[in-house]
């Protein structure tokens, strides 16, 4: 196995990922805004927070697909069919921890369950499965998971053969 | 002014004032009720319609509890509304605001209300219903972070209240109740949200934007510059106007609103919320007259560009991104008292009218000759459309009217035909565009001056008419001697004039046409040919008529200085969708017309 071909099918699993996002928020499918949720972590200047909130969220992919490698070595097996595996736990685990509770703690400007008074502008928490952002979010999500990891499996199977 | 009386649910037409922020516009009538708000932009579906649906379209209440008098005005040089109600207990003061972003992150929309209490003590309450997709949506309300918060599809709307009382979801809708004393301060804010999270800010950044909206506007109008007559008319028209213009493109929509209806109870419903080439010239005239250059030139570059994909022919309109096509559809809405079909999209859009030719020359002449520059490009393109117009001058058209019956040889569309030819000639003569085809223009204004001389003119009326082979009337032939077609001070067209005055108008009043338009039933009175009017007999040398004209005119403003397209006679009801930019324009070109004459 190439840890080039995680870092290959990062690439393409993060493109198609952030595409299929977008894709579907233009289609009023869902609210979600991944770069955007992101970028403003660091800057109100919307603009500024979504640039920004771009490349976190790529190097997010990067990573995740680093992970993805370092599992399918431990277990020595990869493919497309255990990506995509891989992928649905990725995008459950987002929706019900990673995104919905763990975010929320460490953004500066996410609101929680017990957020009070405050004196400044707070985002839209997710809720579970980041349901908040519509009723297809948690659809929409995981099929763009699961296509990230059938493509970084799939990148990581071809780079070994 | 009393406790507004609704008809059916209506509040009257007359009583809507209009809040926005660039992008988008909401409508308040005269007791407290947002019933107008399209979100995100002003071409998008609403949030509010109970203006066209009074039991589901979804509104933002807010008044007393108690019976209350009224006294509205915008605060000064601003687009800020305020309504001070009076009960037998109190009074308070609602200031009502689209905000403009500010540096910090805010919410993609923000509607702010604020109450302040001046004396005594009134029971307030409020009452928000939101009904996204023009109530199509299936709408669901919750609560985030203990804010609650109205979502559907795409679409969001956080309701952030300060001070309001406890608020409460139920049946459908986010209410409260609050006790407003002397010196209480009570905020209320809808904070929107489209294809991303909520932003809910706090209620500091909430004042502070409400604040600097009223700065922006009072520097926006300290930019103006009028020393004329009806000052505060004109001023308010181009506040009006502002609303209008789409702050990313620099469109201007033709008015806020669809489908309200230019007779109560018939079909005349349009949507209006995209930009007319037919209002090109005004605009330029209007905004470069009140020293409004940027917004000038915006709108000219805007225009240049949306009609590139269609080059050398235009549309009629288009959408406020520069789209072409804005496919038409009825709403499941009752419509205003019953007006139905409630129309979004505009089938005018896929007509073929010549006028806009006449008008787009004589836009970039405007320009031209105010910048004494054209970019080569653009040149050459009106060279282009130039040399349409000596190509299909001869076919007949639906006119500036948009008249849904068979085409027809309009008046007005060769006079704008002759317009065309005539600015194209002369930017050639300057210089501005290519003269290469400048002889075969001037032939093709002779042709067209020929035809509309020979086939237009009725020797029974003394006056141009609607049409060839007809006898009608049509106040858009006024658009002949404020455009400049032949001699002003000629027999034809004081015949005209008085040909018009005679048989179109009523007073103040002016009705756009006789004769058929292929759809039923009938319509006020235009305001915009009223206008029209005034800057005729201004031209053509009546300005003391041209004066008294306008003087009436002017007090058919609603109480915060607004117009709609149209207005009843017998009641002065307004008509039709507002607020109506072409009315506005047509105010401040008939202001700055008479001030010309007046001064020569």
């Amino acid at each position: 196995m190439s840890v080039w071909g995680a870092i290959a099918g990062g690439f393409a699993g993060t493109l198609v990922l952030t595409t299929a996002l977008r894709g579907a928020n233009e289609l009023n499918l869902t609210r979600i805004d991944l770069p955007f949720l992101l970028g403003t972590a660091f800057t109100s200047d919307r603009t500024r927070a979504k640039a920004v909130g771009y490349l976190l969220h790529f190097l997010a992919g990067m990573v995740f697909a680093l992970i993805y490698y370092a599992v399918f070595v431990a277990i020595d097996s990869s493919g497309w069919w255990l990506g995509a595996a891989f992928g649905l736990a990725h995008g459950l685990f987002s929706g019900t921890a990673l995104v919905s509770v763990l975010l929320p703690l460490v953004h500066p400007r996410m609101g929680t369950p017990s957020t009070a008074a405050t004196s400044v502008a707070l985002l839209e928490p997710p809720g579970f499965m980041m349901l908040n952002y519509g009723a297809r979010t948690p659809l929409v999500t995981l099929v763009a998971h699961v296509a990230y990891g059938t493509l970084v499996g799939g990148f990581v199977l071809m780079a070994a053969q | 002014m009393d406790t507004l009386r609704r008809i059916g649910g209506y509040a009257p037409l007359r009583s809507y004032a209009a809040i926005g922020d660039g992008r988008t516009v909401a409508l308040v009538a005269g007791d407290g009720s947002i019933d107008w708000l399209p979100l995100p932009e002003l071409d998008s579906d609403s949030v509010f319609c109970a203006v066209l649906d009074a039991e589901r379209g979804g509104l933002f209440a807010l008044a007393p509890e108690l019976p209350y008098t009224v006294e509205r005005r915008y605060l000064p040089e601003t687009n800020l509304l305020e309504t001070v109600f009076s009960t037998s207990t109190g009074s308070v003061r609602v200031t009502d605001a689209m905000t403009v972003p500010s540096d910090g992150l805010g919410p993609l929309r923000e509607l702010s209300r604020r109450v302040e209490g001046i004396a005594g003590s009134v029971a307030m309450s409020w009452r928000v219903e939101p009904r996204f997709g023009y109530a199509g949506a299936e709408t669901s309300l919750g609560w985030r972070a203990g804010v609650p918060v109205a979502t559907a599809g795409a679409d969001a709307m956080a309701v952030c209240s300060f001070d309001a009382g406890t608020p409460e979801i139920a049946a459908g809708a986010i209410h409260g109740r609050f006790e407003a004393h002397e010196g209480s301060s009570t905020l209320i804010a809808l904070c929107a949200a489209h294809q991303e999270p909520l932003v809910i800010p706090a209620r500091a950044e909430l004042e502070a934007r409400l604040d600097t909206t009223a700065a922006v506007w009072r520097e926006w109008s300290d930019g103006l510059t009028y020393a004329g007559p009806w000052r505060e008319a004109v001023m308010r028209s181009a506040l009006a106007l502002k609303l209008l213009v789409h702050a990313p493109s620099g469109a201007l929509a033709a008015a806020a609103t669809t489908s309200l209806p230019e007779e109560i109870g018939g079909e005349r419903n349009w949507d209006y919320r995209y930009c007319w080439v037919r209002d090109s010239a005004f605009m330029l005239n209007a905004f470069l007259g009140l020293s409004c250059a940027p917004e000038a030139r915006a709108y000219f570059w805007w225009l240049m560009h949306a009609s590139q994909l269609t080059h050398p022919r235009l549309r009629v309109l288009y959408r406020l991104n520069g789209a072409a096509r804005a496919p038409e559809r009825s709403l499941p809405l009752e419509g205003y008292r019953g007006s139905r079909p409630v129309r979004v999209g505009n089938a005018a859009a896929g007509q073929r009218q010549l006028d806009t030719y006449g008008e787009l020359l004589q836009t970039a002449w405007l320009y031209a000759t105010t910048d004494h520059s054209m970019d080569r490009d653009i040149g050459r393109r009106l060279a282009e459309v130039a040399d349409l117009v000596c190509e299909i001058w001869e076919q007949p058209d639906a006119g500036i009217w948009e008249v849904r019956s068979a085409e027809r040889h309009f008046t007005q569309s060769k006079m704008m035909c002759w317009i065309a030819l005539d600015r194209a000639a002369t930017l050639a003569d300057l210089g501005l565009i290519p003269a290469r085809h400048a002889e075969r223009w001037r032939e093709g204004a002779e042709a067209i001056r020929e035809f509309v001389e020979t086939q237009c003119f009725s020797e029974a009326k003394q006056s141009y008419v609607r049409s060839t082979d007809s006898e009608e009337l049509d106040a858009s032939i006024l658009l002949g001697v404020v455009f400049g077609y032949g001699d002003a001070r000629s027999s034809r067209w004081t015949g005209t004039i008085e040909a018009i005055q005679r048989e179109l108008a009523h007073g103040p009043f002016v009705h756009r046409y006789s004769g058929e338009d292929g759809l039923e039933g009938s319509e006020g009175a235009f305001l915009s040919c009223s206008f029209w009017l005034v800057e005729a007999l201004a031209r053509t040398g009546r300005v003391d008529d041209a004066v008294a004209l306008m003087d009436e005119l002017v007090e058919l403003r609603n109480d915060v200085g607004l117009y709609a397209e149209e207005i009843d006679p017998p009641t002065g009801d307004f008509l039709g969708n507002l607020p109506q930019g072409l009315t506005h324009l047509a105010l401040i070109s008939a202001a700055l017309a008479i001030a010309t004459e007046t001064a020569r």
